[in-house]
């Protein structure tokens, strides 16, 4: 194994990863009713194309690309459709969704395999996991072909799989990783003959030396990453495996890399060899407020009760449900929510597992510096938030911070940083906004 | 499916550590009890009268201000009154009146600390600005308090050598009897100022260095402040502090380091002559290093600010220490520092991730 890397700053939240990683994933079969949302990508959500009463076949559009930042919907199943409503999203808001009644799941409209995939023109394969609907599957679900199409001028370099998973609690990729590891290989490689790079890497942190080992034995090239938290963060997974950092306000792009998630190389390979829509994925259930964790594969649509009950159902009290990790995930009001593609994650969390303090004052300690994994001032944003100064809060690099929660975390005043900054965000923009009107 | 229940929300991370405020200031006031067995062994039962007295007072004060501001008293009991209160007291020589240190805490904590919107908001450390207060209004009790280190011996409390000169050798112009138990920065001042007796001032200086006084100094047996005589006992609490992850590494480092640097290159009688370890032993550099250059509160948040801060208080330390009017600078250079703290961060605004300097 080469040398282990990592990026500067951060910190090392308990993995809690020993709930999950051991269970093998449970393939769930399509629930009497799934909620398909129509906004499962980042970008402009899919123009329905059905109505109440339709017949939909399994992988069938129900909902079109509509923009170039969008990705059409398909169908999970055989059914008919219900209704087309409104339904509470994972990410506390509401969303417009297809209701289908399943009938089976067999068979069902698939594209035409691409299985030469080595001899196809670039534009076909592109075009190929646009139509079938891979976005990002890390969690920030970005369409995945446009991470595929650099502007004119732009030379891609250096692509690299993101198979950090640091969220704690969260098992999906690795036991996507030790589970599908033939058709995660296959996925970079068309992934990296379509973008022309010609020595793909998968970042992994060394917490899963199975998996290491196991795409070693593929002949992968694997960059062993140091277990720290936010190492599965874009721009800092990038300066951690090759040295390079993303400009403030930048993509990778623009410095000639690109970054996959590795359950994105997944659905890449069963859309491009197997012709297949990308209408399942694999999604860890944990925390202690459930039975059984577990990491299930699921059909998007499927409610989190559901996939709450697969895992043998709460336990005890359960003071939070969560969507994706602990440090980044959203809050949910509800398990009626569908599961969606870029739902790597259910967390049922225990009272004990959730930090609930009160605020205190900033006592100027600075730990939030010393670990802000982007330079950021992170107390000195959210104090000028806090007393509304936005201008302050922008100079002091506002608009620079992703939300990993590595300050909240390890404030000692229990300062809800990442809520006073994201706030800062929302006004700077809206202030930037209205000045440009 | 069971009717679906309605769960909380709030905004991510939904995890947190387990350091607190309230833990981080107890941890430091479990790593100042060492030196206060050392000021039980050297200063006798007194030191323990006083340092009680003024914990006391800080938190009584503390309580008070907010019962009287109408804010939630709990905050009295967080701990960082009691840090208050004890670093004055270690501030202030075992010899003085009890109501001495009484007076410094409750200043500290109204003035300094609550006037300023209490915890977090305080522009100066508290606790050194109420040595401050106290120096600038009873001189006298404040510098003339010292009383000479004893040990325990079958029950009984018997005299040591206060600074390693003998107290002959100091009183011999007939003026300086007040030296009898002064501190080794004392003699050392001293020393700077018998021009005409160089021969004098060479004698007393080597014997302020040699290895038996320098031993003194490390285990506090000197005269001094209640709480910063005893370097090894302060060090076992910084290293308690550092093995809890609170102790930040860059301000002490940089504060003792200047402190050497600059007591090497002018705090002899020359250039280049003078004896860096007796610097760092003797006074309050210790003390001040781990305990009160390190408070959060008042220093600079960004890494650079805080090594630049720890740089300024150890050359204003070793400035006042060698043409100051006092023969300790520990702690106004500290509370010059905290001064220009705003400053400081605002001048060391690191760059963002990715960023690039404009200046090229």
């Amino acid at each position: 194994m080469s040398k282990v890397k990592s990026f500067a700053g951060g910190t090392h939240p308990p993995g809690n990863k020993g709930l999950s990683s051991g269970a093998a994933v449970v393939r769930l079969p399509a629930p009497e009713v799934v909620t398909v949302p129509l906004c499962q990508h980042l970008g402009a959500p899919s123009k329905p194309v059905v109505k109440p009463g339709d017949e939909v076949k399994k992988g069938s559009v129900i909902g079109e690309q509509n923009g170039f930042i969008s990705l059409p919907t398909h169908s999970p199943v055989n059914g008919k459709v219900l209704r087309i409503e409104n339904v509470p999203m994972p990410h506390m808001r509401s969303g417009q969704a297809v209701v289908i009644k399943t009938e089976s799941e067999d068979g069902g409209d698939v594209y035409e395999p691409i299985t030469d995939w080595k001899n196809a023109d670039t534009p076909s394969l592109v075009n190929r996991i646009k139509e079938a609907g891979v976005c990002g599957m890390g969690g920030a679900s970005f369409p995945t072909y446009v991470k595929l199409l650099p502007p004119k001028g732009v030379k891609i370099d250096t692509l690299i799989i993101n198979g950090v998973e640091c969220e704690p609690y969260l098992t999906a990729d690795h036991r996507l990783m030790l589970e599908r590891v033939d058709d995660l290989v296959t996925g970079m490689k068309i992934i990296a003959h379509v973008l022309g790079v010609t020595d793909p890497c998968i970042g992994i942190e060394v917490n899963k030396p199975d998996a290491i080992k196991l795409l070693e034995e593929k002949g992968a090239r694997v960059v062993p990453l140091k277990v720290q938290y936010p190492q599965g963060a874009e721009k800092q997974l990038i300066d951690a495996a090759v040295g390079r950092q993303v400009p403030p306000g930048g993509l990778p792009l623009n410095i000639g890399v690109v970054v996959q998630n590795v359950g994105t190389c997944v659905a890449v390979t069963e859309a491009v060899c197997k012709g297949m829509p990308c209408t399942r994925r694999i999604t860890t259930v944990s925390g202690l407020g459930v039975n059984n964790p577990g990491n299930f594969n699921v059909c998007v649509g499927t409610p989190v009760s559901v996939l709450i009950e697969a895992a043998g159902g709460y336990k005890g009290d359960v003071e939070r449900l969560i969507s994706g990790g602990p440090m980044m995930g959203m809050a949910m009001f509800t398990d009626a929510a569908p599961v969606t593609k870029g739902t790597s994650g259910i967390l049922a969390m225990s009272p004990e597992e959730v930090r609930d303090v009160e605020e205190g004052p900033c006592i100027r300690c600075g730990k939030c510096v010393d670990v802000c994994p982007l330079n950021l001032l992170p107390s000195v944003i959210a104090t000028a938030s806090e007393y509304s100064r936005w201008d302050d809060s922008e100079k002091a690099g506002a608009l620079n911070c992703m939300a990993c929660g590595t300050c909240s975390y390890v404030c000692p005043a229990g300062r809800y940083l990442v809520h006073h900054i994201k706030r800062a965000q929302n006004e700077v923009r809206a202030l930037k906004r209205a000045r440009e009107a | 499916m069971a009717e679906n229940r309605v769960f909380d929300v709030a905004v991510s991370p939904h995890v947190g550590s387990s350091k607190n405020t309230k833990r981080i200031m107890w941890d430091v006031v479990i790593a100042l009890m060492p030196a206060l067995i050392a000021a039980f062994w050297f200063f006798g039962p007194r030191a323990i009268m006083l340092v009680s007295a003024s914990v006391g007072a800080a938190v009584l004060t503390e309580w008070l201000c907010l019962k009287f501001m109408k804010r939630p008293v709990n905050f009295a009991f967080d701990g960082s009154a009691v840090v208050t209160g004890l670093l004055l007291a270690y501030n202030v020589p075992s010899g003085v009146p009890w109501w001495l240190p009484v007076l410094g805490s409750a200043f500290a904590i109204a003035v300094a600390k609550q006037a300023f919107g209490g915890l977090g908001h305080n522009i100066v450390n508290p606790a050194l600005l109420g040595r401050a207060f106290l120096v600038a209004s009873f001189p006298v009790l404040m510098t003339a308090g010292w009383v000479a280190p004893m040990e325990w011996k079958d029950g009984q409390r018997i005299d040591v050598q206060s600074c390693g000169v003998p107290t002959s050798h100091l009183s011999e112009s007939g003026e300086l009897d007040a030296l009898s138990g002064a501190t080794p920065l004392n003699a050392l001042k001293q020393t700077f100022n018998w021009e005409g007796d160089s021969e004098r001032s060479e004698e007393v200086r080597t014997m302020l260095f040699s290895r038996e006084s320098l031993k003194n100094l490390f285990m506090g047996r000197i005269g001094g402040c209640i709480g910063e005589t005893s370097v090894i006992m302060l060090l076992l609490g910084a290293l308690y502090l550092f093995l809890r992850g609170v102790l930040e590494i860059r301000l002490p480092l940089s504060y003792l380091g200047s402190v050497a640097l600059f007591a090497w290159l002018f705090g002899g009688p020359g250039w280049f002559d003078g004896n860096p370890l007796f610097h760092l032993l003797a006074g309050g550099v210790i003390l001040g290093g781990f305990f009160m250059v390190t408070d959060m509160v008042t220093t600079p948040v960004t890494k650079k600010g805080r090594i630049i801060f720890g740089i300024g208080a150890g050359l204003l330390t070793m400035v006042i220490r060698r043409w100051g009017g006092y023969p300790e600078g520990c702690s106004y250079s500290i509370l010059l520092m905290n001064l220009g703290t705003p400053l400081i961060d605002r001048y060391t605004k690191p760059l963002s991730f990715g960023e690039v300097s404009s200046n090229g």
